[in-house]
C-alpha cells in the first residue's frame, strides 16, 4: 500500500534541493542517475544545465558559487561520471568553494562486485572533499542532503559529495524538511561566533605602536561575505594602512584605491612584496601563507609582528608562525575592531605613516608593471589593459584559465567588488575558466562574463562552448594566443636553459572557424591596430564569442619571485638576473 | 644549515621528532578510519601505532588512539587537521594534558627447549607480573600490559633468558587524561 507521505529517493532529493533554494544544477545523465533525471523531467523549479563533460559541470558549479555566494550544485553518474569530477572537487577544496556534488552509484546489492560503471566513489573522493557520504538507507537521505549543504557552506567552505545507489533513488521514505533537522554542532565546524576581545585590543594597540603596518588579505575575506569587504574598507580608510591582496583576495578591496598595493606573491607587485618584507606589523585577514605568496620562508617578513584572522584553525601556524590569531569569522572580527576604535574614540591622525608611505611610493616609482607596447605585435599585458579600460563601466565578471594570461589578468584587470574574479589558484587547473564562465553567467544572466584564456588551457574544456550556445549564454572567451604553454615556456627559459621541451602547441585550430562550427561567433585581432575594435565587437555581440588575440609569443610574466627566492629578490624584467644559487634550489620546487 | 625550501624535507621533519599519543573521539560511521588514515598518509605524517574501538554504543562513539612521531609544530598541525574532519568530536595530545595514564597490552608466544628453561622464563615473567595465558607442549603465550616502555623492556630482557620468540602482537598504546 502506498503512503502519500512517502516519496522516492529521487523525489526526496528534488524536495531537499528546493528546500535549499537551489534553482540551477549542472549535470550529465547516465545509467545510475536515471531515476533522478526522471524526477527532474517532471518539475519546473530547477533549471538543469547539460554540460558536455562532467569536468565542465564541476567547474561551472564553482563559477556559479564564486560569482553568487551561493552553493553550487552538480549531478553526475557513477564510475566515469564521478572520476571526471575529481579534479574539480580538488580545485574547490583548495580554493574553499562551496559545492555539493550528487553522484549516482550502482544498486546497493551490486556494490563491491566490479559492476558496470562501478567505482569506489567515496574512497576516491575522500581526500578531495570536505566531507562525503554513501547513502545506503533512503530514510537517511533528507538529513544527509541538508547536512551536506550546511557543511559545504559553513566555516571554511568546500566541496561535499553525496553518493546515492540507484535502488535508494527508487526506495521510498518520508521527507524531512530543512527546518526540522537539528544539526550536530561538532559536525558543522562553523567556527567561533564570539569575537576574541583580547585579540581586538591587542591588534588596535599594535596598530597604534607600529611604524610600518600592512594588511595582507586573502580569499577568506571573500568567503565571509560582502559585509567583510565593507568593514575592511572602513578599517583601511580609518587607519590609512596599506593593503595587499592575494590572487583570491582581489576585489575584496577596490584595486584602484590609493591604499591598495595590488596583488602580492610570485607575480605580485614590487611595492606589495617589498612592503611585506619590510613591514613591522602584518595583519593577515583570511589568507593562508601559501608558498606562491611567501616565497622563501626563512626570509619571509622577518621583522614583523603577525596577526592572523582565519576561520580555519589548521591555517594558523601551518607555514608561518604568528604572534596573535583568532578563529572567528572575519566579518564579526572586523566589525568589532571598527566599533572598538569608534567607541574608544581612537584616532590615527597622528599616525599618517608618512615615512612608510614615502618608502612605498619610492618602490612604486619602479613601475613594476611597465611594459613597452610597439606599433605592431600586441603585448599580452596591453591586451588585458585595453580589455579592462573598455569593459570597466560594465558589471563584469572575469574567469581565467591557468598560466601567464591568468597572472596578467590579475595584474592588469582591476576589481572593485568581491566575487567578480573567479580563478583557479590553489590547484591551478587549466581548463577551469571556460566552464566557470558558464556557471557565472547562469548566476548573473545580465552581466558581462569574460573568460581570459590561453589557447592551451581553452583547449582542455573547449567542449563547453556547446553548453554556452545551447543555453544562450553570451560569455566571451578572450584568448591571449601565443601558441605556447606560456608559463611552462617561461620556466624553461629561466630555469632550464631555454630548452622548450613540448611547450609549443603545434597544429592549433582556427579559433574563428571553430567558434562558427559551434554556432558561436569568432573574432580575431592580429595586430595592435585591430585590438580595440575587436574587443568592442566582442562585447557588443549578445552571443558566445571566441576572441582570438594574437600576442607576442616570447613575452614573459614579470615581476617574478623565482621559486626558492625571497620577497626582496624579485626579478622585474628580463634584464634582471636571478641569483644562481637560488636558481638551483628553485629548480626542484614548483 | 636551516632549510631554505618551502617544503619541509624529511631530515628536518624528524630532527626534533618526538613521540606523541593522540586520543580522538569520533562518530562511529563508515569510512571514519579511512579518513583518519588517509589524512596521515596524504599529508606525510607517521602512524607508529593505531587502536580503534567503540566506546559508547548509545552515542555511537569510537575512540581512536594514534601514536605518532613529529616536531611539536607538526603535531599541532595534525590535531588541527583531525579536528577539521566532520565526524571528529575532539582530538587531544595526551602529552598536553596535565596528567594522563597510558597502557598497552602485548601477547608473546615463546617456544622453549626444555623444562628447566621453561621454569626460568616463568620466573622471569613473574618479575614483570605478566601472566601465562596459554601453554601447549613447548609453547607458552604470555600476556603483559603496561606502558610501551615497560613492554619494550620486558621483550628486551626476554631475549636474554633464552627460548625463541615465535610471534608477538601489541595493541598499541591507549590512554586517558586524569
Amino acid at each position: 500500500m502506498t503512503n502519500e507521505n512517502e516519496f522516492t529517493g529521487a523525489d526526496i532529493l528534488l524536495k531537499a534541493l528546493k528546500d535549499q533554494e537551489v534553482d540551477t544544477i549542472f549535470g550529465y545523465p547516465g545509467g545510475a542517475v536515471l531515476p533522478i533525471y526522471d524526477a527532474i523531467f517532471g518539475q519546473n523549479f530547477l533549471k538543469h544545465v547539460l554540460v558536455r563533460q562532467e569536468a565542465g559541470a564541476v567547474h561551472a558549479a564553482e563559477g556559479y558559487a564564486r560569482s553568487s555566494g551561493k552553493v553550487g550544485v552538480l549531478l553526475v553518474t557513477s564510475g566515469p561520471g564521478v572520476t571526471n569530477v575529481v579534479t574539480g572537487l580538488t580545485d574547490a577544496l583548495m580554493d574553499s568553494i562551496p559545492i555539493v556534488c550528487i553522484s549516482g552509484q550502482v544498486p546497493s546489492h551490486l556494490i563491491g562486485t566490479d559492476a558496470f560503471q562501478e567505482c569506489d566513489t567515496t574512497g576516491i573522493t575522500r581526500p578531495c572533499t570536505k566531507h562525503n557520504y554513501l547513502v545506503k538507507d533512503v530514510s537517511k537521505l533528507s538529513e544527509t542532503i541538508h547536512e551536506a549543504f550546511k557543511i559545504a557552506s559553513s566555516g571554511r567552505p568546500g566541496p561535499v559529495l553525496i553518493d546515492i545507489p540507484k535502488d535508494v533513488q527508487f526506495a521510498k521514505s518520508k521527507y524531512i524538511s530543512k527546518k526540522d533537522i537539528s544539526f550536530r554542532e561538532h559536525r558543522i565546524k562553523a567556527g567561533s561566533k564570539t569575537v576574541d576581545k583580547n585579540f581586538v585590543k591587542e591588534l588596535v594597540n599594535h596598530i597604534k605602536k607600529s611604524e610600518r603596518p600592512i594588511f595582507y588579505v586573502g580569499g577568506g575575506c571573500l568567503n565571509s561575505g560582502h559585509q567583510a569587504s565593507q568593514e575592511l574598507i572602513k578599517l583601511v580608510n580609518k587607519t590609512n594602512i596599506p593593503i595587499t591582496t592575494t590572487l583570491h583576495g582581489l576585489g575584496c578591496f577596490p584595486g584602484e584605491d590609493k591604499s591598495s598595493l595590488g596583488m602580492l606573491g610570485m607575480h605580485g607587485n614590487y611595492e606589495a612584496n617589498l612592503a611585506m618584507n619590510k613591514c613591522d606589523l602584518m595583519i593577515n585577514v583570511g589568507a593562508r601563507f601559501d608558498d606562491r605568496v611567501t616565497g622563501r620562508l626563512d626570509a619571509f617578513s622577518p621583522d614583523s609582528i603577525k596577526f592572523h584572522i582565519d576561520i580555519d584553525q589548521s591555517s594558523i601556524n601551518k607555514n608561518v608562525k604568528v604572534n596573535f590569531h583568532t578563529n572567528t569569522d572575519i566579518t564579526l572580527t572586523l566589525k568589532e575592531i571598527n566599533s572598538f576604535i569608534d567607541s574608544n574614540n581612537i584616532d590615527f591622525d597622528d599616525k599618517d605613516y608618512d615615512n612608510w608611505w614615502g618608502q612605498i611610493n619610492e618602490w612604486r616609482k619602479k613601475e613594476c608593471l611597465h611594459y613597452e607596447q610597439g606599433d605592431e605585435v600586441i603585448k599580452p599585458q596591453h591586451a588585458i589593459s585595453r580589455l579592462y579600460e573598455l569593459t570597466k563601466q560594465k558589471d563584469t565578471f572575469v574567469t581565467t584559465e591557468v598560466g601567464q594570461h591568468q597572472m596578467w589578468a590579475a595584474q592588469y584587470y582591476k576589481f572593485s567588488k568581491p566575487n567578480r574574479w573567479i580563478t583557479s589558484g590553489g590547484l591551478g587547473t587549466m581548463g577551469f575558466g571556460m566552464p566557470a564562465a558558464v556557471g557565472a553567467q547562469m548566476a548573473n544572466p545580465d552581466s558581462l562574463v569574460i573568460d581570459i584564456a590561453g589557447e592551451a588551457s581553452f583547449l582542455m574544456n573547449i567542449q563547453e562552448i556547446a553548453t554556452a550556445v545551447q543555453y544562450k549564454l553570451p560569455i566571451k572567451i578572450f584568448i591571449l594566443n601565443n601558441e605556447y604553454m606560456g608559463m611552462v615556456r617561461q620556466w624553461q627559459e629561466l630555469l632550464h636553459g631555454s630548452r622548450y621541451s613540448e611547450s609549443y602547441v603545434d597544429a592549433l585550430p582556427d579559433f574563428k572557424k571553430l567558434a562558427e562550427s559551434f554556432n558561436a561567433v569568432g573574432v580575431r585581432a592580429k595586430n595592435i591596430a585591430e585590438l580595440d575594435d575587436t574587443i568592442n565587437e566582442m562585447v557588443s555581440i549578445d552571443r558566445p564569442v571566441i576572441a582570438d588575440i594574437w600576442v607576442d609569443k616570447k613575452e614573459n610574466c614579470f615581476p617574478m619571485i623565482p621559486s626558492g627566492a625571497a620577497h626582496h629578490e624579485m626579478l622585474l624584467s628580463k634584464y634582471d638576473k636571478e641569483n644562481p644559487e637560488n636558481q638551483e634550489k628553485g629548480k626542484v620546487l614548483v | 644549515m636551516s632549510s631554505t625550501s618551502v617544503y619541509p624535507t624529511p631530515i628536518n621533519a624528524f630532527k626534533q621528532s618526538k613521540r606523541s599519543v593522540l586520543s580522538v573521539i569520533v562518530d562511529n560511521e563508515p569510512g571514519i578510519l579511512a579518513r583518519i588514515v588517509g589524512l596521515f598518509s596524504g599529508r606525510g605524517y607517521n602512524i607508529e601505532a593505531l587502536n580503534v574501538t567503540v566506546v559508547d554504543v548509545k552515542e555511537n562513539l569510537s575512540r581512536i588512539t594514534i601514536e605518532t612521531l613529529g616536531e611539536e609544530k607538526v603535531i599541532s598541525q595534525i590535531i588541527a587537521q583531525l579536528e577539521k574532519l566532520v565526524p571528529v568530536h575532539s582530538a587531544t595530545n595526551l602529552a598536553n594534558l596535565s596528567e594522563s595514564y597510558e597502557a598497552e597490552i602485548c601477547l608473546v608466544k615463546i617456544e622453549f627447549k626444555n623444562e628447566e628453561q621453561d621454569q626460568k622464563i616463568l620466573n622471569f615473567a613473574d618479575i614483570y607480573r605478566s601472566r601465562t595465558v596459554q601453554k601447549r607442549q613447548n609453547i607458552v603465550v604470555y600476556e603483559i600490559s603496561g606502558t610501551s616502555e615497560r613492554i619494550n623492556k620486558f621483550l628486551d630482557d626476554l631475549d636474554t633468558i633464552g627460548g625463541i620468540k615465535v610471534e608477538l602482537v601489541r595493541s598499541g598504546p591507549i590512554g586517558l587524561g586524569i
